[in-house]
Formats: C-alpha cells, structure tokens, sequence
C-alpha cells in the first residue's frame, strides 16, 4: 500500500473512530458492540463512559446482567422482571437532558422484547438526540424462536445498526496472525476449542505475544450515504492513560509495532548478494572471460540440416574399444 | 495402552495395606449380611455380586450404601445386563430386598444359580495355578495373584486378616454365580417387580412412589437394591420417557431417595448407548446425576479378538471389550482423579462363572508375528525398498 | 503424605477475596467435580470463625467482621456437605446454630413434595448408633488420623443435632415456569434474612448456588423454565447478598454441542445449558474451571484449575486477580494440594 494511501486512511478513519467513541453529532444513532468471552465489551463500555464523562453527556445504563450501577453513568436503569413499555418509560424519565445511553443488552432475549424495545427506543433516541450503544454477546447460542419464520435477533440488530464493532483480544489476534504468516492453522481460543470443560481460554500471558495488551476494534460503519467504511483499530488498556485524556488513544491496527513490524532497515535492492567472507562477485574481466568460454558441444546446436542438430561429436581414443556391431557413431 | 508387567498386581498394595485398619476396626453392620466396612474410610459397602467391579469402585471394595452406580454399554450385547443380574443375585443371597423397574418377573428367573462364595471359586482357580504360581517369583508372590489388581479378590476385600480361623464362619460378602444354572432361593419371592404404567404424564411417578413407599414402610435393617435394566430402552419405555423433565427429575428423586435412606439402599442403572449417544446433553447430565459411571465397549467381533487381546498366554480367554471408568462412587464426589484405578485401560472378559475385569495390555510382541508381519510390511519400508 | 492446609496457599487469595455484588463461576465437568473447591470456599469464609470454635467462645474475627453463606445445593445433600466439611475441621451444624450458616437443601424434595424421607432419621439413626462411641471428640479435625478414625458419609451420628426443626430448608418446584421460580427464589431469600437479621455492620454474606444449572436441565421449555429465566432468578438472589459463587457443569455435550460450528443439531437441554452457562461466564467476575488432565490420568494429579476473568471484570485499582493455571491434587484423607505445572 503506498505511504500516501495509508496516511491518509489514517487521519480519516482515526477521525471516525474518534467521532464514534465520543458519540459526537449522532454519528451513530445505534452501535452494535459484538462481544465474546474471550473479549468482553467491558473496557470499551468504561472507554464510552469515560469520553462522556469528558464531553460533559448524560449517560443512562439500562442494565439486562449488571447489579452494581458503573462509575460514571448518571441514570442506572434496572430491567429485572420488567416490560419493555417499563424500560422505555423509565428510561424516557432517565433522559431529561437530552442524551446519550449507552445501554447494555443481554444476548439472549426473546426477539419480541427486543423489536419492541428498539421500535420504542429508536423513534425517543432520535428525537432526544441519543445515541444508543448495544451489546450482543456473540458466543451465547440463539434460543429458539417463538415465530419461525421472523428473522431472529442477531440479524434484525445488524441490519438496523449504523456501525457494528466486533471485540477481538490483541493477543489473540498476534497470535493468529503469527500462525497465518507461517502458513499454519490459526489457533482458536476458549469455547472455540471445544475442550471439555474450558470455557474461556484468555490467560494473561499467551506465549510468544509478549506484553500484547488492549483490544481489537474491528468496525463497520455504514454512512448515510450508503458507502460503507471497514477498519480494525486498537483500543490500549486503561492503565496506559489517564482518566482525563483527551486526544485520541486510539491507533489504527496497522499502525501497531507488534502487529506490523517495520521492515528491516536493509532494504538496498542493489544489494542483494549474499553475505559471507568469501569474495562471491566477480570482477568485470572475469565476467568477459566467462562470456567467452566456449561450450563443449557447443557445435552440435547448430544443426544445418534435418537430423543433423544433435548429433555428437565424438573422437575415439585410444582406450576405447571400438565394436562394429554395437557402436555406431 | 502399557507393556507392563503382567504378573504383578497393580493395586493390591495398597489395598493391603488398608486391610489390616479395617480389620482393628469393629464392624458396626455386621448384622446386616453382606455389608462391611469399606477399607479405606469404614463406609458401609455392599457386594455388586462380580468381585472384580467391586475392586474397581476406588479403593472401597463394594458399592457403597447410598450410591448409584450407571452402566452403560455400546452396541446390542447385554454384558451390563450380566452385570445387573449378578448385582440382583447377590441381593437375593444376601436377602436384601431387590427392585426391579420396567421388566416382567421372567428376567427375575433368568438370574444366575449360586456356586458358592466368591472366596471359595477363587480357591479352586488358585488350586488350578498351582504349577504356574510355582514359576513366580517369591518377592512377587506376596504382592498378589496374577492380575489381582482388580481380578481376584482373593485377599483383598476380606476385612479378616488371613489366617484367622473364622473366615469360614463369616458370612460371605460376595459370591459365585454360573449363567447358565438359574438361581433358586427361597429370597427369589422377595424381589418385586415395578411395571411402568402407561401415564399422560412422567411415566416414572408411579415407580417413584412404589420405591419410595416401599422403602419407607420396610423394616428398618432391610436392605434394598433398586435395578433398573436397560433405562429408556424404547421396547420398555414409552416415547416421551426421554425427556429431560421426567427422566431427569427422575434421577434427581432417586439421588433424593438414595441420600435420605444413605445406608439401606444402592442402586444400579443399565443405558444403552446406542440409542442414547455419550456426547448428547441429556445423557451427559444422567451421568452429572450418577455416583459411578462405568462405560462398557465391547468389541465388535469377540470370536476373532485375539489379535488384540490382552491374553498373554493360551491359558487366559482374551477380553470381550474395554470397560472405562469415567466417574467412580465417593471418590469423584470429594473431587476425584487420585485413584490408581483411574485412567487405567480395562478389559473385561465375561465367562461362565464369573466377569472379571482386568488391565488391558496389547499382547507381548511375539505372540502376535502377525500384526507385527502386517505392520511391517505396510508401515515400514523394506531394507530392499531403500537401497538402490 | 503430609496433611495440607485446608485452604491451600495458592488460592488463598482467590477463596477469600470476594468483591461487592461479584459472581463467581465455578465450572466442573464429570471427571472433575467441583465439591472441594466449594468445602475450600466454605472454610474461606467460616473457617477462622470455627477453628476458635474449638477453643470455646469467642466467635468474633480479629477484625470484628464477620462472615456468614448460604449454601444452596442441588444435588447433594446436608449429610454430604456436613461430613465433608468435618474433614476440613468445619462444624456446620454448629455453625447453622450461630446463625453464620444456613443449608438450604434442593435435593430432598424438589420434585416430590410427598414427605419420604420422614421415616428417614429414625431408620438411619438405629442402624448406625452403635458407631457413635467409637467417634473421637467431635471438636477433633477427622480426616487426618488413621482410616479407621475416619468415618464420613455415616449418616445419623449426629442426628439429633442436625434434625432440628427448621435447621435445613427444603425447596420445592411447584408449578410452572416464572411462578414456580419465584417461590423458590422467595423460600432462598427468607433463609438469606433469616442470616441477616443478626447481622451487623461490615458483616458479608456469600450465596453459594451448587449446581442450579440442573434445575434449568430438569425443567426446561415444557416447565416454562429457560436459561432467560434462570439467570434473572440468579440476578434476583444476587441483589441480596455482597456476593455470591456459582457452580456448574461445563461439560463438551452440554457447552459446545449448541456452537453454531456444530454441524449436528442440538436439543433443547443443550442450548439451554449452554446459554445459561455462557451468560453467566459473561457477568461473572472471574470463573474457575476445573478439568481433567488433557494427557489422562496421573497418579498424582487430580485435575486442572484455571482461573481466568470472566465478561464482568474490570481493571480497578486494587484489583489483581491474576489470571493463571494450576494442577490440583486430591489425597485420600481429603486435603488438596495445588501447584503450578512443572512443580510438585
């Protein structure tokens, strides 16, 4: 890819990313964040609350798996044994200062509630100038659906977001990626390995990536005007910068020194010998000396007529032992 | 698969060891025939009726009271059905009270005539060795009898110390049986019969309630045994057995009924695997629900098995199939693994007078010039292929 | 072989520390159960309490806080529990009569209401009182003499205490789907404020739910029971307690059968489960999941512990719940050794 190309990718999609995250202008009225075990869409969650935080946005937290309310969320909304009219009442109530909430939602709800709770959120959302944040845990299976023929959850919530984040773990994606240049089957990690009794495979150290922290955003943002836009980005772990950070932390995938080591400074493509202690080269006249260097055999090429190329040119010696019968020259 | 050396009893060590500990200790249920302190922590045990799964069962020597023991097979053979018979026989020896689900009072009349205890079989068995054990060496002697391990309960299970005078005055723990003699004993009345009843509903109720009332109205020293051949079998069971809210919540009752009676009841389960594949869920929480789950795989074509068989010598029969212990009573309960007889490769060998079970090996390479002809010249490159 | 410490050092750290509405996962599989880690978390939170027990009175912590569990099991009874826990030296009886302890039995009659078991103490009692002389003092830690010293699992040699009216809750599953789980989140919640009402400041309760992922298994979608309304009765008892550790089954057929990469179909039990499980992994604070050596069995190791963060963990300051795998082994007389590969 040239230089120029990339550059120029970079300050764009780093300004999306950037636009996303902070939630400015509505970029996106719902963001699909595809979570697994191996990679939960916690941090990324915080990295949303905290760019509010910054930006000064009311934050509601409709919680579908979370007890305790998340630092920074203004309004925690509890689903527990509740309709979907309920939440979206309550939620209604949350946003009096006209906001965002990224909301949590739990991957396994019958399809019903979630239509409805989209239906009723979306048209409130837009008036209110919301964005909603969802979370779809990519590994729980789907449950069987009440109504066979409805298209089931995971696809109605994909076609409705304007951009789906899916969660990879960095090192795993080290690792995958050093298997793939080797030409070698990418490992597989947690339930993917089907091993009985292992349900997540993430350790803190993964041999052979190193200190390989942060997270893998892989999105797909999909513009009004119909253009789509793909970009892996990585998000660093918290520790690595202060709560109140304001430029942008995250980089573009490809920008990552582990993920793409520079090439080796040695790139003269003059210099392509070899090398050794050994003097391989050879000078000029030696060269012109090779040239001239006649071939054995190098008449019989030239055949002149119809069967003659080819031929070999042999002259007896003396030891050999000529037998009219088998020899024939 | 291991090329161990076969004459030494792999598990009789420590087994022996424990042996002494139980015997200072009184047994407290000696009054109840066929009950004895398990030697390695003094529960109280009962017979299965084949000596050589009680050794199997982690260290205790029988089938603890109170646990339920799954015995699943593969294919269509019923060596889990033998094992079931002699489980119930030995109940009727005992005079414990037998529960049989799902069948008719024939399969009651088809269990195996009495030979004898099971001490006295292997006396003659021994006898029969006499010239081989000759060739033993005397510091191996002593560590047991060939393939004790699990095999010959010989010394093992007896809590008396052997030597002393009363062992024949003891009331036997464990005894013989002949599959082709039928059993007749005056107990054999005793056992009862629960028929399913065609119901609407979970067709294990009615049996539930029967056990339950049964149970709860005996006596209190009568011992019970719940058999239960071939679970959910479709020619015994009715279509809508296999759902997992009646058999589970099945099993789940029993596990109830076995740990409110923990002393006065045991039972065991045949399944057959073809129709109900280990690696289904619903299988797979029937044996979460069990105490001990023994797998048997026979081999396909038992008449022609030798090229595999663990029989060393022309003397021995070679095993009908492999046997694995994927869960054993009270030892998987504390957390399980540590036991010797875990992981170990089992092959059992059913034969007239007895189903024994013991170490699989692949046969010593000499007596098998076949296989070695086989994979010589299909695996290896010949000397000549080599050279050009 | 020497006796271990009841909690073994390596997880020390991990038993003890229980953080403010967390869940723990627990997952086991057939060839490795989960029961000692259960005893282990147990004795985390009551053992110093109980070991001063022995020595008459004082029952405070040196720090003043105390704990108090709430053990619901599913499958495995009061005796199992009693007697395992009197190998590690734990009193439960005695501590169920402190109030820092309460067994909450799902067992006996979940699905028979029809009194059975009744008959049940008067007939264990008579057949085993003889043993009840030979019995060391009851405030002797078992478990560590000599076998014949050893006698767990005997049932009925402390029935007297132990069948106190009202010392042992029974659930019940009466009816249909949400109703039928409501009353017995409700019979849980009452035995919790039964607990909390001698409590005092600073005190922390643990709800141990052993094995609810059966209840789910034996019920199903016909019940109108599914791992949706499993996991909002979890979240109901959560909400009552500082916080709670769950135990579970992970095994292959019930996990990985309902994976889209499955080319079979899975039944219902299996998607089920497997939702269940994985939606509780992902609010889970940290999961512990046990299983058996990949390679087969060793002599001397029982299986494999790996403790890894679960979808609920954040970063946070103090936290350093470091993420790592250890072999675990079980001796006979019931003490576990834990190392890490390579060691012994």
């Amino acid at each position: 890819m040239a230089p120029v190309n990339l550059s120029h990718r970079r300050t764009h999609n780093l300004l999306l990313i950037s636009k996303l995250l902070s939630l400015r202008d509505t970029a996106s009225p719902l963001t699909l964040l595809q979570d697994s075990l191996e990679q939960p869409a916690t941090p990324l969650i915080k990295e949303y609350i905290r760019r509010a935080k910054l930006s000064k946005v009311h934050v509601t937290f409709i919680a579908f798996e979370t007890l305790k309310k998340p630092d920074g969320v203004d309004a925690f909304v509890s689903t527990r044994r509740k309709s979907p009219a309920d939440i979206a009442k309550e939620v209604a109530a949350a946003y009096q200062p006209a906001a965002t909430g990224p909301s949590r939602h739990p991957g396994f709800h019958l399809p019903s509630f979630l239509g409805s709770f989209i239906a009723s959120t979306g048209p409130s959302a837009g008036k209110a100038d919301a964005s909603l944040v969802v979370t779809w845990h990519q590994d729980v299976p789907a449950l069987p659906q009440q109504n066979h023929y409805s298209p089931s959850p995971l696809p109605v919530l994909t076609y409705l977001a304007t951009s789906i984040i899916t969660l990879h773990s960095f090192s795993h994606i080290l690792a995958q990626k050093a298997a793939r240049d080797r030409s070698l089957a990418a490992p597989v990690f947690g339930l993917e390995e089907e091993q009985d009794g292992v349900l997540l495979g993430r350790l803190d150290k993964l041999a052979g990536t190193g200190a390989a922290e942060g997270i893998v955003l892989e999105l797909e943002h999909r513009r009004k005007s119909g253009r789509g836009v793909l970009e892996w980005y990585l998000l660093p772990p918290a520790s690595q910068y202060s709560p109140q950070h304001v430029k942008e932390v995250v980089t573009l995938l490809d920008d990552n020194v582990l993920y793409n080591p520079p090439m080796e400074p040695d790139t003269n493509p003059d210099d392509d010998e070899p090398k050794s202690t050994f003097e391989l080269g050879l000078t000029d006249r030696q060269r012109r000396d090779r040239e001239g260097v006649v071939l054995p055999y190098f008449d019989a090429q030239h055949g002149d007529g119809p069967g003659e190329g080819g031929r070999i040119l042999y002259d007896m010696g003396e030891e050999d032992d000529f037998d009219e019968e088998e020899d024939e020259i | 698969m291991s090329f161990r050396k076969r004459n030494i009893g792999l598990s009789a060590g420590v087994d022996r060891a424990a042996v002494p500990n139980a015997s200072t200790q009184p047994a407290p249920l000696e009054s109840s025939p066929g009950i004895r302190p398990s030697p390695d922590d003094g529960r109280p045990t009962t017979s299965t009726g084949a000596p050589s799964l009680d050794n199997l069962l982690a260290g205790h020597a029988g089938l603890p009271m109170g646990k339920l023991l799954l015995i699943e097979e593969n294919g269509t053979t019923d060596f889990a059905g033998a094992l079931l018979r002699y489980y119930a026989a030995e109940g009727v020896v005992q005079e414990q009270k037998i529960h049989v689900v799902g069948v008719p009072e024939q399969w009651g009349r088809s269990l195996p005539g009495l030979i004898g205890t099971a001490e006295s079989l292997d006396e003659k068995r021994s006898d029969k060795r006499k010239d081989e054990k000759m060739k033993i060496a005397w510091r191996y002697e002593r560590l047991g009898e060939f393939g004790a391990g699990v095999a010959g309960s010989r010394d093992v299970p007896n809590p008396t110390p052997a030597g002393e005078q009363e062992t024949t005055a003891k009331p036997a723990f464990c005894h013989a049986f002949d599959l082709t003699k039928r059993l007749t004993h005056p107990g054999i009345t005793n056992m009862s019969f629960i028929p399913l009843v065609p119901s609407r509903e979970s067709p294990f109720t009615s049996i539930l309630k029967q056990l339950q009332t049964s149970i709860s109205s005996s006596a209190s020293n009568t011992m019970h045994r719940i058999v239960i051949p071939s679970l959910l079998n479709p020619t015994i069971y009715p279509p809508n057995a296999c759902q997992p809210e009646y058999v589970l919540q099945f099993f789940h009752s029993l596990k109830a009924l076995l740990s409110a009676n923990t002393a006065r009841v045991t039972a065991m389960i045949t399944l057959p695997l073809s129709l109900f594949p280990r690696s289904s869920g619903l299988v797979r929480w029937i044996e979460l629900l069990s105490d001990g789950v023994i797998e048997l795989c026979p081999f396909p074509h038992s008449a022609d098995a030798t090229a595999t068989s663990g029989a060393a010598t022309s003397v021995e029969e070679p095993p009908q199939g492999m046997l694995k212990t994927h869960r054993l009573p009270v030892l998987h309960e504390r957390g399980g693994g540590s036991d010797q007889n875990v992981g170990q490769d089992w092959a059992f060998i059913l034969s007239r007078r007895r189903f024994e079970i013991k170490p699989f090996s692949l046969p010593p390479a000499d007596g098998d010039t076949e296989a070695q002809d086989a994979s010589a010249s299909s695996g290896m490159p010949k000397k000549s292929d080599l050279e050009f | 072989m020497p006796s271990q410490p009841p909690l073994p050092p390596l997880l020390t750290s991990y038993l003890s520390d229980q953080r403010e509405s967390s869940l723990t996962l627990v997952s086991s599989i057939l060839g490795a159960t989960s029961n000692w880690l259960v005893l282990r978390y147990l004795y985390a939170a009551l053992g110093t309490s109980s070991s001063s027990n022995i020595s008459i009175g004082t029952d405070e912590l040196s720090n003043g806080a105390k704990r108090k569990v709430v053990l619901v099991s599913f499958l495995r009874g009061w005796e199992f529990w009693r007697a395992e826990a009197k190998r590690l030296g734990l009193d439960l009886a005695r501590l169920a009569d402190k109030q820092q302890f309460a067994f909450v039995d799902g067992l006996s009659e979940l699905f028979n209401s029809s009194s059975s078991a009744s008959s049940a103490p008067i007939n264990t009692g008579s057949t085993v009182r003889t043993t009840l002389p030979l019995r060391s003092q009851p405030g002797a830690v078992p478990g560590r003499g000599p076998p014949s010293a050893v006698t767990p699992g005997r049932p009925g040699t402390e029935s007297l205490r132990q069948r106190e009216p009202g010392a042992v809750k029974k659930l019940h599953f009466t009816g249909h789907g949400i109703a039928a789980l409501d009353a017995m989140e409700k019979d849980v919640i009452s035995e919790i404020n039964r607990q909390k009402s001698s409590m005092t400041d600073g005190d922390e309760m643990l709800l141990i739910l052993d094995q609810p992922d059966f209840l789910l298994a034996a019920t199903g979608a016909s019940m109108g029971v599914g791992a949706t309304e499993m996991a909002e009765w979890v979240t109901g008892l959560q909400q009552q307690v500082h916080a709670t550790v769950l135990t579970m089954a992970a095994d292959s057929p019930l996990i990985h059968n309902a994976s889209t990469s499955g080319n079979q179909l899975s039944t219902p039990i299996e998607t089920e489960h497997a939702a269940f499980a994985i939606g509780m992994a992902h609010r889970a604070w940290s999961v512990m999941q046990l299983r058996t050596l990949e390679t087969g069995a060793a002599r001397d190791v029982s299986g494999v512990l790996r403790i890894s963060r679960g979808g609920g963990w954040t970063a946070e300051a103090e936290d350093n719940l470091g993420e790592r795998e250890l072999l675990y082994y079980i001796q006979r007389d019931g003490g576990v050794r834990v190392f890490g590969r390579g060691e012994s």
